[in-house]
């Protein structure tokens, strides 16, 4: 068996391809490109794709990984060449490589939040948002909703540049399995506390993936 | 903010945004020059109700191979996409470059169901392009619409500039090439109308007037200038092999209704159901043959990546080399991992083979449609089909493994009894019968499950019952009733549809021009989206009826002479009205017509000059 992990990026409209419609996308694709996928065994055999780490819906991202399960002997740069051609030209493959990593050891994730406010913003303001000691919020979750206090989910903030209505933002937040927290939240709470924005007007955009290897926080890879 | 901007705001306060965004693998994107024709393809129903639809692939790649087209695709937003379109100030915009529908240069319905005339008007509303031909002028968009209710789109004919009769293939290049001379010769827009009113299977219903009688039947339907037909003749593609063949389809990203490859393995019916207007609308029955069918699979396998394929016609079994399409296709679908699917399947031509051999694949359920629950009703509308065909195919069925199995009726057909109606529940109850009578080593599970489906009977237009009424929505209730006290079983479920929809189907099926006047009055008030249940507002449709002064019941409860002008009788499908009337008069003698195959009826469809006609 040979596992291989692609990086992808999956920009433009591509952000609206909800986490099911990827997986439909991607077997489409490796079945056009003809690639030797290994499949399930059982009743209704699919083929062995996983995806590290959702994304949201309405959210870009450079920095995508997906495991899937060849035939021994798949050449990598044969699987990036075809796939790169047999996707939809919103989702592109940037290199393959062995996983090493487990994805249930991903921690966070940097994200980019670009806001066109509906007027000026008060950069202080926007400061004094991630200063906040506590900041309600509702998480949902499949058993419900359940509040939270955001702060303890954004891990470090590390770009606030405002210009006039434009404001971006650079944070790494709570990713992964455990603690898994929208960027949409965050965009939600910050336009609620800024007062003169939305959220539907907040592009997202996901740059890292972090894992943690039980010292250190690494870049997922 | 420009308007793409804003339209990405919208996306991001709906559900299933993946219905707006467009690029899908095989999508087409193309830039537009000042000397191309643009067409927008819109589908007044949702996504992936639209994507679907094979059609209109069809013509989508078939307008985009030509170097000097681009067409587009448009579907109705969803109730919740148009929302937020109205708020944003936004018109209706293209799939593929998201461009205001008002800007292309033709604008095209297709009209598969009367209950998606609602959205055809809340779709030019939303493109800001004026409701009614007469208020449109200088850089408008022509209306055009084509599908099985353009020939009776006179509901519409204050609203379409012109309809497209028939099959697309050829009529819709045409029409592109008079577009393109008419432009350049920088003439009125009537001329273009006039130009293409000559194209046979085109329609301007400006270009005839309707005079009505006191009793507001109709009186006569004549031109009114001189280059136009008197009547309007369909038009076909005479051999499908020479034909356009689509080899690719657009990959949704989405799930949509039918989410596989579509394999089209001839068109019409050789059958005649009297209550079936497509097995009339597509006569003459047309084969692809087995080598296209199998080099245009091998061709779709590889450019979509779907995991299934699904053969496609009125009636599967009745494709006259079946068994060597489906070893040909098995032979390439097999070690794909691709299953393969074949709807439509009759009860009176199916094999354990047939059976077997699909099953190496998948095995999903089983539907058969023997639409009425008597012998003597089915041979009333010449279904063809006796119980001992569905007794033994269901044998088969069960002795095979399957344990589901779906039936579909219909209930309100002419000359129904009550013991028509109790037929349907016994029928039903033999096919359970059949089921516990095989040793329970051989069946499979110890559960069957009987869904007992039925609609109510539509009268249709170019159908031998198109002077039929429909029954009265209490009686259909009635009946509906009456089926359900009679099922004695929990192996058999039924469910029915709602008979107020059906009313207005019948109203809009068989309906003249003074019903455009109703569809805007509707819109106005709101209504769209009549074909889903959570939508549908018949309080609203009656008060614009009231509001426009118009009977409904006119229209769908009126037993029509034969000798009536109909508001379709412009309109030449290729079958007489005089097979229609034998047709009428043998229903009601309870004596059956043969297949085409069997045995020629003489219905007309012979004067296209090609299919089952010269077989």
């Amino acid at each position: 068996m040979s596992k291989m992990r692609l990086k992808f990026s999956k920009l433009g409209m591509g952000k609206y391809i909800s986490h099911l419609d990827l997986l439909r996308t991607f077997t489409r694709a490796i079945h056009r490109a003809e690639l030797p996928v290994r499949y399930s065994q059982g009743f209704n055999p699919h083929q062995l794709i996983t995806f590290s780490l959702p994304l949201a819906l309405g959210t870009t991202s450079e920095t995508e990984f997906v495991d899937i399960d060849f035939e021994d002997g798949t050449d990598k740069i044969e699987v990036v060449k075809k796939l790169n051609m047999c996707l939809p030209p919103d989702i592109k493959i940037l290199e393959a490589s062995v996983p090493v990593v487990k994805a249930k050891d991903i921690v966070s994730a940097e994200y980019i939040f670009d806001i066109t406010a509906d007027s000026e913003v008060n950069d202080e303001r926007v400061k004094s948002f991630f200063a906040e000691e506590n900041i309600p919020a509702v998480k949902k979750t499949k058993r419900g909703e359940k509040e939270i206090n955001l702060k303890e989910f954004i891990y470090s903030v590390d770009e606030i540049a405002v210009n006039g209505e434009k404001v971006t933002i650079k944070a790494v937040i709570s990713a992964g399995g455990e603690n898994n927290i929208k960027p949409g939240i965050v965009a939600e709470k910050l336009c609620e506390f800024i007062g003169n924005a939305r959220p539907e007007n907040v592009e997202i955009h996901r740059t890292t993936i972090f894992y943690s290897d039980g010292k250190k926080i690494k870049n997922f890879c | 903010m420009n308007y793409k901007t804003k339209f990405e705001a919208c996306l991001k306060k709906v559900q299933k945004p993946a219905r707006y965004i467009g690029n899908e693998f095989n999508s087409v994107h193309k830039e537009k020059t000042e000397e191309m024709v643009s067409f927008a393809f819109c589908f007044p129903d949702v996504y992936e109700v639209g994507m679907s639809h094979l059609g209109m692939k069809i013509l989508y790649h078939m307008l985009n191979d030509r170097e000097d087209t681009v067409c587009e695709r448009v579907f109705a937003p969803w109730v919740d996409m148009e929302e937020e379109l109205r708020n944003a100030q936004l018109p209706l915009l293209s799939l593929e470059s998201h461009t205001p529908i008002s800007e292309f240069d033709i604008v095209g319905f297709t009209l598969q169901y009367e209950m998606s005339f609602s959205n055809i008007i809340n779709m030019l509303d939303l493109a800001g392009i004026p409701l009614r031909t007469k208020d449109r002028g200088g850089d408008d968009a022509f209306v055009c619409a084509g599908g099985p209710c353009a020939y009776n789109g006179e509901p519409l004919a204050d609203v379409i500039d012109f309809f497209i009769l028939g099959e697309g293939e050829e009529v819709n290049n045409e029409i592109i090439d008079a577009y393109k001379e008419w432009k350049n010769a920088k003439e009125s827009r009537i001329e273009f109308l006039h130009k293409i009113a000559k194209i046979e299977g085109v329609y301007v219903p400006q270009f005839y007037d309707v005079v009505y009688n006191d009793d507001n039947t109709v009186k006569s339907i004549k031109p009114n200038r001189d280059g136009v037909p008197e009547k309007i003749k369909k038009r076909i593609v005479k051999e499908l092999d020479s034909a356009y063949i689509l080899d690719k389809m657009i990959v949704p990203f989405m799930d949509i209704v039918h989410d596989r490859m579509t394999l089209e393995i001839f068109r019409g019916c050789i059958r005649g159901c009297r209550f079936c207007q497509a097995g009339y609308l597509y006569r003459p029955v047309r084969e692809h043959s087995v080598e296209k069918l199998v080099d245009t699979a091998k061709k779709m396998i590889d450019s979509t990546g779907y995991e299934e394929m699904s053969l496609s016609s009125l009636s599967t079994s009745d494709y006259t080399c079946l068994h060597e399409l489906i070893d040909e296709l098995l032979k390439i679908t097999v070690d794909k991992r691709i299953n393969l699917s074949l709807p439509s399947l009759r009860v009176d031509n199916f094999s354990m083979e047939l059976m077997e051999k699909v099953q190496t694949v998948k095995k999903s359920g089983l539907t058969f449609a023997p639409e009425a629950g008597t012998q003597r009703l089915r041979d009333v509308i010449n279904k063809n089909v006796l119980e001992e065909d569905l007794l033994r195919t269901s044998r088969i069925a069960f002795e095979g493994g399957y344990n589901r199995i779906k039936l579909y009726f219909m209930i309100g057909l002419p000359t129904e009894t009550e013991e028509d109606v109790v037929g349907i529940a016994n029928l039903a109850q033999k096919v359970v019968d059949v089921f516990y009578s095989i040793p329970k080593e051989i069946r499979k599970g110890r559960q069957l499950t009987v869904t007992v489906s039925t609609s109510s009977f539509v009268p249709k237009p170019f159908t031998p019952f198109q002077w039929e009424p429909q029954n009265r929505i209490d009686t259909l209730i009635e009946k509906q009733k009456l089926l359900k006290e009679n099922i004695k079983t929990k192996s058999i479920s039924y469910n029915w549809h709602q008979s107020h929809v059906s009313f207005l189907e019948a109203v809009f099926a068989k309906g003249d021009r003074r019903l455009c006047d109703v569809l805007i009055a509707a819109q106005k008030k709101g209504c769209r989206f009549d074909g889903w249940d959570e939508h549908f507002a018949y309080d609203k449709w009656l008060e614009a009826f009231s509001d426009c002064n118009i009977d409904p019941e006119f229209y769908a409860y009126r037993k029509i002479d034969h000798s009536e002008v109909l508001p379709w009788e412009h309109i030449d499908i290729g079958v007489s009205k005089a097979h229609l009337i034998k047709e009428h008069e043998l229903a009601y003698s309870e004596v059956t017509t043969p297949s085409c195959r069997d045995n020629c009826s003489g219905c007309g469809a012979a004067g296209f000059g090609g299919g089952v006609c010269f077989e």
